[in-house]
């Protein structure tokens, strides 16, 4: 009986440890941006980010950042910031407020993929 | 006379205007502070911190000057900031928009 309950005890710690492991990993697998999927979620972003020298009209005029390159971690950073209201701009604000995590991880992932390749020296 | 008087307004306008006033070779030395977090020539190697090399000129100009202001908000920005003038800061600019890095992707 003694060796059945710890038999018992050794299987539930190591189901348990493989449950945690595995929402672990899960959570890092919803987290990750995925370059592809963002390309397909940047049309909201490429009327203003994809267009060279773009500038903006409201309420200030200057030019609208270039995104190609930039840190994803960045990226989802500003997002995040325009999405909770932290960093104003009225166009950014209402965009970032329609996107989930996921969506933003994604974009992110898309705008800085290639940024080896971009980065000077 | 009203032609003279007009060339005389246009030509301290100009004069006037910061923009014409960017000075890359002094942004360079203005921004040696930059790089510590933002990298050698604004290609930040720290995911956290935006790279700014090729970033547009009015756009780093606008993020700076809001910075200053307290418009933008951010723990270490803007003490850096408080500390540039007008002039600085079109130099910063000028230097790090002239760096290559950063594209404009579709």
């Amino acid at each position: 009986m003694r060796n059945l309950n710890k038999t018992n005890l050794s299987r539930l710690l190591s189901v348990t440890m493989a449950a945690v492991l595995a929402a672990a990993s899960g959570s890092v697998l919803a987290g990750a941006g995925d370059p592809a999927a963002g390309k397909k979620k940047n049309s909201m972003c490429a009327g203003c980010h994809g267009i060279a020298d773009y500038r903006t009209a409201f309420p200030e005029v200057y030019s609208v950042p270039k995104l190609g390159g930039q840190h994803a971690a960045y990226i989802i950073k500003a997002l995040q910031e325009y999405k909770a209201g932290d960093r104003s701009h009225p166009s950014m604000r209402a965009i970032a407020s329609s996107l989930s995590d996921q969506d933003m991880a994604d974009l992110a992932a898309y705008y800085a993929s290639d940024a080896a390749k971009s980065a000077g020296k | 006379m009203r032609k003279i008087i007009l060339g005389v307004v246009y030509a301290a306008l100009v004069a006037g205007s910061g923009a014409h006033a960017a000075d890359s070779v002094a942004g360079k030395q203005k921004a040696k502070t930059c790089a510590a977090c933002h990298g050698p020539e604004g290609n930040s190697l720290t995911p956290d911190f935006p790279r700014l090399a090729g970033q547009h000129y009015d756009y780093l100009v606008k993020a700076l000057t809001d910075y200053k202001s307290g418009a933008r908000k951010n723990p270490i920005m803007e003490p850096q900031a408080k500390n540039l003038s007008q002039r600085d800061i079109a130099d910063i600019a000028a230097y790090f928009s002239e760096q290559k890095g950063l594209r404009t992707k579709y």
